[in-house]
């Protein structure tokens, strides 16, 4: 390709030279007409005309014969004899050559045809791929464009799906809350009715107790009047009660003083005191009796310091025994236990 | 008004409390003087008999102390003669004081062993108990040793069974002429033994503080003489026969001197004589009275005698070292032959009153005189060494006797009355 682009490069470089002498020969052609100047030209002037490509190479073509004639007649004429064969043979492959060149030209032409038309194909065909390219790249687009529409969409219809489940979501929430709500306004609502209800049966309640404490607090006012009215009642017994227990008393202190001095009396009776009894001896001695008036139990509460005289006071104790018991059980109880403090005369 | 009506009745229910928690309170001052009830319950035998009966010795002892009445024997309800034959919720019905009980066993009739126990019946409890074994002649005085120990269980103080009584007795003879005897016995009068015998009379007997000697006027050789005599050995010493009286011997407490009356000088005054040295010292100046009898003191710092230096007999107390004599005696019109209890307190006397006599004694502390005797012919009074009862002679049927008396005037008792006309009793003082 690249020495078909150089090739070509040189084939037009050719073609411009070409045409540039043509246009200046055009160009000279009207001036030569109008002032003739004769210079020492290595190259004839020619008189351009615009031709067609098949004119230009015909046109070369014979010009180049031309040329070549009077160039052969010229070098014939400055090399006619001694060069003559030389000049004839190279002339001769020159022309050989030139043949030669003329027809790898003409092939290279062709070539270069051929090779144009293949560009020309290959650049059509590029065009075409590039097209095509272009094409399917427009189609690509299109299509991805088309894809992203359609991803958009499905995104869209996506997102619409999702904004459809989360307004769903939302609506179910809302009516979740709406419903807790309603369930709690329902409860408050039930809440204020019952307390309602409640606040009326206390108030009904507390009536009632009212009425009910009322009446008690009348029935215990009653009753404390009845009972003020028995105690007095009772009052009155008890001063005839008191009277009677401080007769009692003051009967069973009798009955006790009396007999006192009964045990006085049968206890002296009964011990045997010791003749030589030291003065300020003195013996304690608790006695305990039993109902029928024999002697539980005597101890000594303070000793005489005397054994004997200790002993004569406890053997009257149970000497003595049994001792005379007052009928009244209560004077009695009064003298079950007691004391006797023995002194000597 | 409700307020006050509880107050009064939580008033009422704390007098009526009361009687219930106070304990009563009886006071006794003075008890019975008399006699402790005993029971003596003859004593149990066992082998050969014994010819005294101890138990019945022992009775009378206590029976004639004047300080305990001996149950009668148809009142005991058994016979126990050991701890464990005893009920003593049947022994205190009896309201005994003490319960004796013993038993005298004997297997050859030689030697006998006795023993007794004396129960304290409402405690249940034996207050003393021993055992002796003695030769059969002992027995009598086993018997009183026994009585003693009983004796101070019961009273806390000595007994004065164990103490012999001299005296002297009196005998006619079948043709009207008298015999006399200086007896000793024991001190229930049984048991007398003849100490000495005399176709004279024998006066005033007196022992010595520790018992074993007497001292007495014999007018054997025809006077009036004072002999001394060992009891034991029958040792004879006549320690005073001079000129005049000589009588009313005295032996001082510590048993080395003798208080006599002497007329040696012309007039019976009180002489003191050292018994080992015959020394003699006088004690009364009185001229004219007639000074006589005289005691001791206990604290052998004073004598105490009768003298007629105030007109009439009456007694009087004296320093032994002589001086100033005290009269002791102003009641009565009579007061003569004293004797001094053993605790120097009391002086035991033959009082006339009124013309008649009487055994009397005064407190020394109070000066009070207490006649102890029926009017009679009462006389030669004498302390029993524990002080409680007074021995004294006097006349029963023309005849004399010996009595005893407690030194109260409660209790009574003739002595020994075997129909000898016995006089000048002297109790003896407890053997050492």
């Amino acid at each position: 390709m690249n020495k078909s682009w150089l090739e070509n490069l040189i084939a037009g470089s050719y073609a411009l030279a070409l045409h540039i002498i043509v246009v200046l020969l055009l160009f000279l052609g009207v001036d030569s007409e109008s002032t003739t100047v004769t210079v020492p030209a290595a190259i004839d002037i020619v008189q351009a005309t615009v031709m067609g490509e098949q004119q230009v190479l015909d046109d070369i073509a014979q010009r180049k014969e031309r040329f070549e004639e009077k160039k052969v007649e010229e070098d014939a004429r400055l090399a006619a004899l001694e060069k003559k064969v030389a000049a004839d043979k190279a002339t001769l492959e020159q022309e050989a050559l030139e043949r030669e060149n003329e027809k790898l030209r003409a092939e290279k032409d062709k070539q270069r045809l051929v090779e144009l038309e293949q560009q020309k194909k290959a650049a059509e065909k590029q065009q075409q791929e590039v097209d095509a390219k272009r094409k399917l790249e427009v189609e690509q687009q299109r299509i991805a464009e088309a894809e992203k529409a359609a991803e958009l969409r499905q995104k869209k219809i996506e997102q619409e799906k999702q904004r459809k489940v989360e307004q769903k979501r939302q609506a179910a929430e809302e009516k979740k809350a709406a419903e807790l709500k309603q369930k709690k306004q329902d409860a408050e609502k039930n809440r204020k009715a019952e307390e309602a209800k409640r606040l009326k049966a206390e108030k009904e309640r507390q009536v009632a107790e009212e009425k009910k404490r009322i009446a008690l607090e009348k029935q215990r006012l009653a009753d404390e009047d009845k009972r003020k009215r028995e105690e007095a009642n009772r009052l009155l017994q008890d001063s005839l009660a008191v009277e009677e227990r401080e007769r009692e008393e003051s009967r069973i202190t009798g009955v006790v003083n009396q007999h006192m001095g009964m045990i006085r009396q049968r206890i002296k009776r009964y011990w045997s005191e010791p003749t030589n009894a030291g003065q300020g001896l003195q013996c304690t001695l608790r006695v305990s009796l039993l109902p029928n008036g024999d002697v539980k139990k005597v101890s000594i509460v303070k000793s005489s310091g005397n054994a004997i005289f200790d002993r004569s006071a406890e053997s009257a104790v149970y000497k003595a025994a049994p001792w005379p018991q007052p009928r009244d059980p209560k004077a009695a109880a009064a003298l079950r236990d007691f004391q006797f403090i023995f002194r000597p005369k | 008004m409700i307020k006050q009506g509880y107050a009064l009745i939580l008033l009422l229910a704390m007098l009526l409390a009361g009687p219930a928690y106070a304990e009563l309170i009886i006071e006794i001052t003075g008890g019975s003087e008399a006699a402790l009830p005993i029971a003596v319950v003859p004593f149990g035998s066992e082998g050969v008999a014994a010819a005294e009966d101890v138990s019945a010795i022992i009775r009378n002892d206590l029976g004639r102390s004047g300080r305990f009445a001996p149950l009668p024997q148809q009142d005991l309800i058994s016979m126990p003669h050991q701890k464990s034959e005893i009920n003593f919720k049947d022994w205190r019905l009896l309201r005994s004081e003490g319960l004796l009980v013993g038993k005298v066993s004997s297997v050859d009739g030689q030697t006998y062993q006795v023993q007794f126990q004396l129960f304290d019946v409402y405690k249940a409890q034996q207050l003393v108990g021993k055992r002796y074994q003695v030769p059969a002649a002992s027995l009598r005085h086993v018997a009183h040793q026994i009585s003693d120990q009983i004796y101070q269980a019961l009273t806390g103080e000595q007994g004065v069974f164990s103490t012999r009584l001299a005296f002297v007795s009196v005998l006619k003879n079948a043709g009207g002429s008298r015999r006399y005897a200086l007896q000793v016995s024991d001190a229930d009068g049984a048991n007398p033994r003849t100490v000495l015998q005399s176709k004279q009379p024998i006066l005033s007997p007196s022992w010595s503080p520790e018992g074993e000697r007497l001292s007495y006027v014999s007018f054997e050789n025809g006077r009036a003489e004072i002999f001394t005599q060992a009891m034991r050995s029958g040792k004879r010493t006549s320690v005073a026969s001079f000129k005049g009286i000589n009588s009313a011997p005295s032996w001082s407490p510590d048993g080395k001197k003798l208080s006599m009356t002497l007329s040696k000088g012309g007039n019976a005054e009180i002489y003191v004589m050292d018994i080992a040295t015959k020394a003699l010292s006088r004690v009364t100046h009185s001229s004219q009275a007639i000074d006589t009898e005289a005691v001791w003191m206990p604290n052998s710092k004073a004598l105490v005698f009768t003298s007629d230096r105030g007109g009439r007999p009456q007694i009087y107390k004296v320093p032994v070292s002589g001086g100033r004599a005290e009269r002791l005696t102003f009641e009565g019109h009579y007061n003569a032959s004293p004797d001094i209890s053993p605790d120097g307190r009391y002086l035991a006397m033959v009082h006339g009153q009124n013309g008649k006599f009487y055994i009397a004694v005064q407190d020394l502390k109070s000066g009070a005189v207490q006649i102890l005797s029926e009017a009679g012919q009462g006389e030669s009074p004498s302390f029993a060494p524990n002080g409680r009862l007074i021995l004294y002679a006097t006349e029963q049927n023309g005849k004399g006797i010996l009595a005893a008396v407690s030194v109260d005037g409660s209790f009574h008792q003739r002595l020994g009355d075997t129909g000898i006309d016995v006089r000048e009793p002297a109790w003896s003082p407890i053997r050492k």
